[in-house]
């Protein structure tokens, strides 16, 4: 069986940026294969001369990339898009405005071509606590901070002060954040893509730092989970390939998106190769985790 | 040009300058007039035809809030708690144990192809059998090697066996939405929401959709409403695919075809532009049998499926408020483009909050661009107040109300969701009446079955399944449940000048009925039978199985 396909959902109110961080990734994917489930193409900006193929509610663009519209069932969308799951290596599904993400990224976990990577919150700076006051929406918004692994603020530049929002956001989500304009992340941070080719010639001015562990003995399982729960707030992903003292004779994949941690075992141990871990963030790193 | 004089027992019209009459002449399938023979003897040769000579003919039932996959759901067994009859006429009985939908689920599976195909089954309804739920164990009596797959009567929550769990990987370290585990943390076998869809249309093949909306399954819809007096019948949110249109075009293009059928276009499936092309584009394939004029917006979820949209104090056991299908922002948007468009738009609220962003949608929209007529109606509006009654009223709004919930959920609405004050005054067609909003009433098949005078029977006694009565103050007269049920609904789906009543120029659509409605008992409505119906002039008896 061929590896599960890395599943992302953007979730976000209506107006957040989800849209401008779908375009910066298309133009950005650089040799990734992105399935991108989309509500409306007409939002996305996509040139002319990239398309290669428009087929009603698909476009496929000469970057290798495609987009589908979700229409009226995100289920039946996906489930028709995994029968050709060999054109394309990354799936990333725009949740609707009022949708919960974490809702949508839990069919990852009930369908075993996909993995379930990260749940990505746009949030607008200067309208989220104003839409989260709103008797309406305002419990739509709140679940929608709480299911996410990564929150990207966006519109930051607009907000009067920025220091109150990131207060306040701290109290509605676990999740760590990143400051943008215009959605203007680090793409392989928000999506994992750094070891698939895309770097820091993604356009992208803010860069990102990794930090390698190796371990020639096998590891214990909670010393790995409680190091990965203390790391800095700006670690945001994790992945490593691991030989755990409780399960010794087991390749287990350590994959960590925000603060949520996943660990499948996907074969046999193959002998005399040592335990990797690499952290991505921002920033620097703590001198407690520089010496371990 | 041969004109047809049927006599009957009694004619009901609907029409108060004639509201009884004993015949009806019909001409090229419309009604030439109803009254005396003497009064149409003077259309000169007319042929008169006694078969209904002890029948009751009323206006063919319309039915406003329906889904064609009623017909498609047929090709699956149903396992339902009460008893319900399908398109060939054949009555499915109800199933009053977990036990008998094992036994009935164990004798379809043997005469299954052995290919390790699913078995899919729908209608099943765990809340009559006193608190026991079905589980794991229940369906891996019917196959512990097939996948089993037990649509519950919402079809917005399953049970499945023990191979589906086991091939997607559900265990008690599962941590999804919608996964339901016992005290002791496993999976119980119930899967709902969206995790219940996406395992549906797992087991079934993601043809689901197609299977349920294709010829057969336009067929078998229009038959089951013809087995309950229908002759128009609205499927009430479809995205239309080319499939789809291409299914119910060939269909309604047979004289044999027993309905009107009128799809709504779902109006969140494309951008507002393309949809409102694309529906004037079907619209000119219109014909006597098929009326693509309809749009529907989804807003909220179901009340009974703790998803209702719902305003302060919210759900009476305290369950947290419902979800946005389609949120107000968005709402706004697709309203006012379809309404500035000219269309007429169909709006499912369930929850008064629900209700009360719609409403203040439509507002906004006959704000920004004034319009009348446009007769936008909410669709279930299960727990409007008078107060958003009024507001209907005063905008030119109707309202769908989706009576057939008093019976089928009302004891759960006065028990859980809503408590006893706010379930006595669901689904208030007294209220209604009173201020004058437009009504219909509704089963949306297959959710309920299909049944005008069941779901008038629903809104003249309030009865539920336990036989408690759910608000006296909200009955309403049997005149006016059948008045609801023929030209009011007609009103609503703005065809009441061509169907609804029986009156000169109409088409010739009615219902013939074994009793008269008026005449038997208010709680015997629902036992009052159907011989068939007549659409356009044609005849169309029910098979008697």
């Amino acid at each position: 069986m061929t590896a599960p396909i890395p599943f992302t959902v953007i979730g976000g109110f209506l107006g957040a940026g989800k849209t401008t961080l779908l375009n910066r990734l298309l133009a950005g994917a650089e040799g990734r294969r992105l399935a991108v489930l989309v509500n409306d193409f007409g939002a996305l900006d996509i040139d002319g001369e990239l398309v290669a193929k428009h087929g009603g509610d698909t476009i496929a663009l000469s970057n290798g990339c495609l987009c589908c519209t979700i229409g009226d069932s995100l289920v039946a969308t996906l489930l028709a898009l995994l029968e050709r799951s060999d054109e394309f290596d990354h799936i990333v599904v725009e949740a609707s405005g009022v949708a919960d993400p974490g809702r949508i990224a839990d069919l990852a976990t009930l369908e075993a071509r996909l993995h379930r990577d990260g749940v990505i919150v746009v949030v607008d700076a200067d309208d989220v606590q104003r839409r989260a006051a709103d008797r309406r929406v305002g419990d739509t918004v709140l679940r929608q901070l709480k299911a996410a692994d990564l929150l990207v603020l966006n519109k930051i530049d607009l907000a009067d002060d920025p220091s109150v929002v990131r207060t306040w956001l701290d109290g509605q989500s676990m999740a760590p954040v990143l400051e943008a304009r215009h959605a203007d992340v680090t793409l392989a941070l928000v999506f994992g893509l750094d070891q698939h080719g895309v770097s820091q010639s993604d356009g992208n001015p803010k860069p990102f730092r990794s930090w390698s562990y190796s371990w020639p003995d096998p590891v214990d399982r909670s010393a790995l989970l409680a190091m990965l729960d203390e790391v800095p707030s700006h670690v945001l992903r994790a992945k490593g390939i691991v030989r755990f003292a409780d399960s010794a004779d087991r390749r287990s994949i350590v994959h960590m998106v925000g603060r949520r941690v996943d660990i499948s075992e996907d074969g046999s141990w193959p002998g005399d190769v040592e335990s990797r871990l690499v952290l991505v963030g921002t920033g620097a790193m703590l001198h407690s985790f520089e010496r371990e | 040009m041969s004109t047809v004089v049927y006599s009957a027992r009694r004619i009901i019209t609907m029409n108060p300058n004639l509201p009884f009459a004993t015949h009806v002449a019909v001409r090229d399938g419309r009604i030439l007039g109803a009254g005396p023979i003497e009064s149409l003897k003077g259309w000169g040769k007319v042929e008169v035809d006694d078969r209904f000579a002890d029948k009751v003919i009323l206006p063919g039932f319309v039915e406003g809030h329906s889904h064609a996959y009623e017909g498609g759901v047929w090709k699956f067994p149903y396992v339902g708690y009460f008893d319900r009859t399908s398109p060939d006429g054949a009555l499915a009985r109800g199933l009053k144990s977990i036990d008998e939908v094992v036994a009935a689920l164990q004798a379809y599976e043997t005469k299954m192809p052995r290919d390790g195909s699913t078995l899919l089954a729908w209608g099943f309804d765990p809340i009559y059998f006193g608190g026991r739920r079905m589980n794991l164990a229940d369906l891996d009596k019917v196959s512990a090697a097939r996948p089993v797959v037990v649509l519950h009567s919402n079809f917005h929550v399953l049970n499945a066996n023990t191979p589906v769990f086991a091939k997607a990987g559900i265990t008690r370290h599962t941590n999804v939405h919608g996964v339901v585990k016992d005290e002791h943390g496993e999976p119980t076998g119930e899967l709902q929401e969206n995790t219940a869809k996406f395992m549906a249309y797992k087991a079934a093949g993601v043809e689901l959709a197609a299977i349920l909306s294709d010829d057969a399954a336009t067929w078998g819809f229009a038959k089951v409403a013809q087995l309950a007096g229908v002759t128009t019948a609205t499927d009430l949110h479809n995205t239309l695919p080319d499939s789809t249109v291409a299914a119910y075009l060939a269909a309604s293009a047979s004289v044999d075809f027993p309905l009107r059928l009128l799809p709504a276009f779902a109006a969140f499936s494309m951008p507002p532009d393309e949809g409102i092309a694309r529906l004037k584009e079907l619209a000119k394939k219109n014909n006597e049998r098929l009326r693509f004029q309809l749009v529907k917006i989804i807003t909220d979820g179901s009340i009974q499926g703790l998803s209702a949209r719902m305003r302060w104090p919210g759900y009476y056991d305290g369950t947290p408020n419902g979800v946005w299908n389609v949120g107000p922002d968005e709402i706004d948007r697709l309203l006012l483009a379809y309404h500035r468009a000219g269309l007429q738009v169909h709006i499912h609220t369930n929850g008064d909050e629900a209700s009360e962003v719609a409403i203040e949608a439509v507002e906004r929209a006959l704000a920004a661009a004034p319009r009348w007529d446009h007769r936008h109606t909410l669709q279930h509006a299960q727990m409007a107040d008078a107060g958003q009654f009024r507001r209907l009223k005063a905008l030119g709004m109707c309202a769908n109300l989706f009576a057939n919930h008093l019976f089928y959920w009302g004891d759960v609405h006065y028990a859980k969701t809503l408590g006893p004050e706010r379930a006595e005054r669901m689904d208030a067609c007294g209220t209604a009446l009173k201020l004058g909003v437009p009504l219909a009433i509704h089963c949306d098949a297959p959710v309920t079955p299909i049944g005008p005078l069941f779901t008038a029977w629903c809104a003249v006694n309030r009865l539920t399944a336990s036989g408690r009565t759910l608000g006296e103050a909200e009955k309403i007269s049997v005149a006016d449940a059948l008045h609801a049920i023929t030209l009011g609904a007609a009103y609503t789906l703005k065809l009441d000048e061509e169907l609804g009543s029986i009156d000169v120029g109409k088409r010739a659509d009615f219902a013939i009925l074994d009793d008269d409605p008026l005449a038997v008992p208010p709680e015997k409505l629902n036992d009052v039978g159907v011989w068939g119906t007549v659409l356009g002039g044609r005849v169309f008896e029910a098979p008697r199985v």
